[in-house]
């Protein structure tokens, strides 16, 4: 019998990360009981009802989480530790395994308890295949991948043991800063790709070219729709000859064969034709879905889950409006 | 002020080339694909050789656990790069093999070599691999050799006053900044800033010399593999296109509105 | 006080190898075992061992393109244990045919003689033993077979060799490092210049083996002339898919089938099976075609659909695909095989022998023969002068029967130049009279036609214009259009065998050609380029990598070249030129 323990830690402020509350899904999922850990700031008032925290637990940092973590998996006997794969816990998990004697395993999408052996669902060689595991080592430390589970709901804490913990670093948190080129690049972390090809800047049914509404209507849903914002080689190197067209496209925006290949759970081509140097670049895009008034576009041969046929600049304007 | 650096690193079949499993769970035809230097690695070597070349005094070598043979093609083109002293262990270095040994194997690797100072000590390595994808290795070997500054997703590095001032990718597209008071520190890089140096053909012959008695002696290590694999196989390439011809733009935005809030 | 003018630079190797193919792959072989020997010293490094350096062009050294199929004899004597399973992809012959294609779509361009004979055998029906447009020639002339052979992959192999070679510690091979020119002075090779910054490198002997279309070979060409009456005239575009064999397909490894007739007269093609159900099924598009329609991606296309390769392939799967040229001039081509401080072997030494369609072999045979030549200068202490390498390592190689078997091919293919009934008339009568008799060679080359000339009697003059005139608008190149229009069907696009040639570049690798690199392919002077009417190179270039621009100068994405180098001699004015560059590696499976 498992002794599963769901780990999370909190953000600045005390405030869960969703990734948390997918775990506790993920965990609910599993037969059996539960506890919950938590640590950083203000921990001791959050679901878990074993805790650390304190100002030396509040910023992320490997020595004092490594030594918070392996506190709470040491009290609670776990043999099953679930933790949400955000950056603090891949960060410091796999040396409390290390310090354990236990195993690891990131980027599980999913995690199943069929009869007696728990399995993990990962993928491999950089979203390409698709394995199933078990490992026999215990403590096993699952890194669940943000966005695999919908969030569970979590009550605070009927009863919460605060452990001591004693942790020391030579390292100090000084804090966060943004990219320059801020809300128009691949954000990593974003799960949705909207990628803007060169039919933006080519003459509308009006006989006209429309490139300042193009970049409203393409900024406007980036911005509302936290996505990451990219762009197929044609356009880019438009922009870098100079023409008057999106200037905010450069080639860090380009996706495909000579540009990024980007992960995000979904993908939004508009105006982009589809052909299969740019498609590569949508190697670890999931979902993906385009905007294109060519019925015979390469999306429509197998590359995209639907496509619309339809004019971008209309579909767009309602899509803002929507969102 | 001067540091010991030592990067590890793994190869990955390039990741232009079509990969398929097999049973075992093994890569087809693993041995024919052409091998890079893990892609997270190098940017790792490049920011170590940048760091080195700054602070006088540095030295520079790679752990390297892969396959021999494999492993002395890669560095024909790795070499030319920049200089750097080669420290192969001959042994799987695949997606299927296991996270936890592959540390041991490095660790042991480092804690073997008889002249490192350890309170010099920078260990680099790419945060992820293009195999594994696991980013998990770094942080085990830093643990078995008692290092607990550790770094992950690491953009940038710069020395301050003998401390470290360093930019680790977070959430939101955000970097964490973070001040260490100095080595011994784990930083597992994510792509850094700086580019693939060119070629230099003259470095390659000369990092030769050292490198190949070192490749021809390199140890067959074979770590362990914990892992007991049920299943692993390719998802479904060709996708079945639904065609949407004779909706309004307001229905398709209705759809989309859905489907992107899902 | 400067240095004297006059001070020797110091040495960086002691023997440079330029290109990384088979016929290095036997002069290190060879060589390394000797140094493994010992007692032989650098004259570099006193005091050292020899230092030997190979750089090889493209990213990786199984580089190589031929799916081929040899009979290795001078292979095996270097590996007389050798077992193909080591090698991936390598396997013995095991059933050879040679296969004449009907033509089922009737849109090849054949001549009377050829559908008087299709006609014969599609009413004697017995004589095609039931397979549908083909018939299996009952006997392979002997100089044709390979049924001793193997079947390889090049890359695979060259891999395999370049392995031993640096695992044996004697040499060293770098891959991704173009050589941009031999180093001259005072007449004498004295090393090689690189790309980029890499800058000159001295040795006293500069192996080249850089292949057909090699920079630094073209070079010395320029520089030394060719031997009176020797002539490059003679090219083939070789171009390949390697295929998954569809399940329930139970052709044993080592099977092997030559064929003639189909996608037209002059193209011929193979089909070589695998061990694991692969195959690499390719054609070779010749220099002496009358088309100036030259895509071998849309014939290839053709080809694997042609009913004799179909019922085998059809549910097949492309794992990739790659192409090169063939310096099929042989013997008549041949350069000075070696000169002060340089020796020159492999295809560009004129090694291949096109009437055995044999190149591979013959290759490493050329690369052993100097091997053996350098060791016993070397023992005996003596320079790599032009006197010393003539004596130790051509006279190796007039002797042997890659000379002798190279003298029947001179003349095999002369008749190709006057006709295809000629040629194939020629190539039979040289063959089987082991070269005693044969065609004279046609006084002048047999260029491409005029595009007007080519299609007279087929489509109207203003058709061909008016296709000419879209296709240069639309900016396409004109095969598929003028393909089409002569009847060649649609291509069934199936996602997995058949699929566009954009799709084709990304299967199974894709070509890295590195951001800081310059350009390779230069049209020199754009107004023979505005003056060119078929543009032959666009039509032919195996990656779409030279493709029409938006004026009338073709324009060149370096990302998509494999580095055949066709448009070096499909170019009808001389106007290409192809430098030395990285990049090129599509596949290691070739």
């Amino acid at each position: 019998m498992e002794k599963i323990l769901v780990l999370v830690h909190t953000d600045e402020g005390g405030v869960l990360p969703r990734a948390a509350l997918e775990t506790v899904a993920a965990a609910r999922s599993l037969t059996g009981d539960f506890t919950i850990g938590v640590f950083g700031e203000k921990a001791g008032a959050s679901i878990g009802s074993l805790a650390v925290e304190g100002e030396a637990f509040s910023a992320p940092r490997y020595a004092t989480d490594a030594a918070a973590c392996e506190a709470i998996v040491r009290k609670a006997g776990a043999t099953l530790v679930l933790a949400p794969n955000t950056f603090r816990m891949a960060r410091c998990l796999p040396g409390v395994a290390a310090r354990l004697n236990g195993a690891v395993d990131t980027h599980a999408v999913a995690v199943s308890h069929d009869t007696e052996a728990v399995t993990v669902t990962r993928w491999f060689y950089r979203q390409r295949m698709e394995g199933t595991l078990a490992r026999e080592a215990r403590p096993w430390f699952i890194l669940i991948e943000p966005g695999a589970y919908e969030a569970a709901e979590a009550s605070l804490a009927a009863a919460v043991e605060v452990l001591p913990v004693e942790a020391t670093t030579r390292t100090t948190h000084v804090g966060y800063v943004s990219p320059e080129s801020g809300e128009q690049t691949i954000r990593p972390d974003a799960r949705l790709l909207f990628v803007a090809g060169a039919g933006w800047t080519k003459k509308q049914a009006d006989g006209a070219v429309h490139t300042d509404e193009a970049g409203e209507l393409i900024l406007g849903f980036v911005r509302t729709a936290q996505s990451s914002l990219g762009s197929s080689k044609s356009l880019v190197d438009l922009s870098g000859e100079g023409q008057t067209v999106l200037p905010f496209l450069t080639h860090l925006h380009q996706v495909g064969q000579t540009g990024s290949t980007p992960r995000h759970r979904k993908g939004l081509a508009t105006c982009c034709h589809g052909e299969e140097p740019h498609v590569v670049g949508w190697r670890f895009i999931n979902e993906r879905r385009a905007v294109n008034l060519d019925p015979n576009c390469g999306w429509a041969r197998g590359k995209a889950d639907v496509l619309y046929v339809a004019d971008a600049f209309e579909v767009m304007r309602e899509l803002n409006r929507l969102i | 002020m001067s540091f010991e650096i030592i990067v590890c690193g793994g190869l990955a079949p390039d990741p232009l080339q079509t990969l398929e499993p097999v049973p075992g769970p093994a890569l087809k035809n693993e041995m024919m694909l052409p091998a890079v230097f893990d892609p997270w690695a190098a940017h790792a070597l490049y920011e170590a050789a940048h760091l080195a070349a700054q602070m006088p005094g540095s030295r520079l070598r790679v752990v390297c656990l892969a396959p021999k043979a494999k492993l002395q093609q890669v560095m024909m083109k790795m070499a030319q790069k920049l200089p750097f002293e080669l420290i192969p262990l001959d042994g799987p270095s695949n997606g299927f093999s296991d996270a936890g040994p592959t540390s041991e194997a490095l660790a042991g690797a480092i804690q073997a070599l008889p002249d490192v100072d350890i309170s010099r000590l920078l260990v680099f390595g790419g945060w992820e691999s293009a195999t594994r994808g696991a980013g998990v290795v770094m942080q085990m070997v830093g643990e078995r050799l008692g290092i607990t500054e550790q770094f992950l997703a690491v953009d940038e590095v710069k020395v301050d006053a003998g401390a470290l001032v360093i930019k680790e990718r977070v959430e939101g597209g955000q970097h964490m900044v973070s001040r260490c008071a100095g080595p011994p520190a784990v930083l597992a890089w994510a792509t850094g800033s700086l580019p693939e140096p060119p070629n230099h053909p003259q470095t390659g012959m000369a990092n030769m010399r050292t490198m190949m008695p070192a490749l021809q002696k390199a140890a067959a290590v074979a770590p362990a593999n914990g892992v007991a694999y049920h299943e692993v196989a390719l998802p479904k390439v060709q996708r079945e296109t639904r065609i949407v011809k004779d909706l309004s733009a307001a229905e398709i935005a209705r759809e989309l509105a859905t489907w992107v809030k899902e | 006080m400067s240095e004297p003018a006059f001070e020797p630079k110091p040495l960086d190797a002691d023997i440079l190898c330029v290109g990384f193919g088979p016929a290095t792959g036997g002069f290190l072989t060879t060589l390394s075992r000797a140094l493994t020997e010992g007692g032989l010293a650098s004259q570099a490094f006193p005091g050292m061992p020899p230092q030997v350096i190979c750089y090889e062009r493209a990213d990786d050294i199984a580089f190589g393109v031929s799916g081929v199929v040899t009979r290795a004899r001078a292979i095996r004597a270097s590996f007389p244990e050798f077992e193909p399973a080591e090698v991936p992809m390598a396997t013995s012959v095991c059933t050879e045919k040679l296969v004449y294609l009907m033509d089922p779509d009737g849109a090849s361009q054949r001549p009377a003689w050829m559908q008087a004979a299709d006609w014969m055998l599609q009413a004697f029906s017995k004589l095609t033993k039931g397979q549908k447009n083909a018939f299996e020639v009952p006997f392979i002339p002997s100089f044709l077979h390979k049924n001793d052979g193997f079947v390889m992959a090049l890359g695979q192999f060259n891999q395999w060799v370049g392995q031993q070679v640096m695992m044996s510690g004697q040499a060293q091979i770098w891959p991704g490092t173009p050589v941009a020119e031999p180093l001259i002075e005072d007449g004498k090779v004295a090393g090689v210049v690189l790309t980029g910054e890499g800058g000159e490198i001295r040795a006293p002997l500069t192996v080249v083996a850089d292949g057909p279309v090699g920079a630094v070979s073209r070079r010395l060409d320029d520089i030394f002339g060719l031997p009176e009456g020797h002539k490059r005239d003679e090219w083939a575009l070789g171009m390949k898919f390697v295929v998954d064999l569809p399940e329930g397909v139970e052709l044993a490894p080592g099977t092997v089938f030559h064929t003639i007739g189909y996608p037209e007269p002059e193209i011929f093609g193979f089909f070589y099976v695998h061990p694991d159900r692969v195959a690499s099924v390719g054609i070779f598009i010749p220099s002496w075609m009358e088309s100036p329609v030259r895509s071998g991606y849309r014939y290839l296309q053709h080809y694997i659909q042609h009913p004799y390769l179909w019922q085998y392939l059809k549910g097949g799967k492309l794992r990739s695909w790659g192409a090169k040229s063939l310096l099929e001039s042989g013997k008549r081509g041949e350069p000075y095989l070696a000169g002060d401080g340089y020796a020159r072997i492999g295809e560009n030494s004129g090694s291949t022998n096109v009437l055995t369609g044999s190149g591979v072999d013959e290759a490493w045979l050329t690369g052993v023969q100097l091997a053996e030549g350098v060791i016993e200068l070397m023992r005996e202490g003596r320079p790599f002068t032009r006197e010393n390498l003539e004596a130790a390592y051509v006279t190796r190689r007039r002797a042997s029967w890659l000379e002798k078997e190279g003298a029947v091919a001179e003349n095999a293919r002369n008749g190709f130049q006057r006709s295809l009934f000629l040629g194939f008339l020629g190539m039979a009568l040289d063959g089987l009279t082991g070269g005693r008799l044969h065609l004279p060679r046609a006084r002048r080359e047999k260029p491409p036609r005029k595009l007007i000339d080519h299609y007279f009697g087929r489509l109207p003059h203003s058709y061909v214009e008016q296709i000419v005139d879209h296709c240069l608008r639309d900016g396409r190149p004109l095969h598929d259009a003028l393909m089409d229009a002569v009847g060649w069907p649609e291509i069934p696009y199936d996602g997995q065998l058949l699929i566009s040639h954009q799709d084709a570049l990304l299967v199974g690798g894709k070509v890295q050609a590195p951001g800081d690199a310059a350009d390779h392919v230069i049209f020199r002077d754009h107004a023979l380029c505005q003056a060119c009417e078929t543009r032959i190179c666009i039509e032919i270039c195996s990656g779409e990598a030279i493709h029409p621009g938006d004026g009338a100068v073709p324009a060149f994405d370096r990302e998509k070249c494999v580095h055949c180098g066709a448009c070096l001699w499909n170019c009808p004015t001389a106007n290409v030129m192809f430098a030395a560059g990285p990049g090129g590696l599509h596949s290691a499976e070739n």
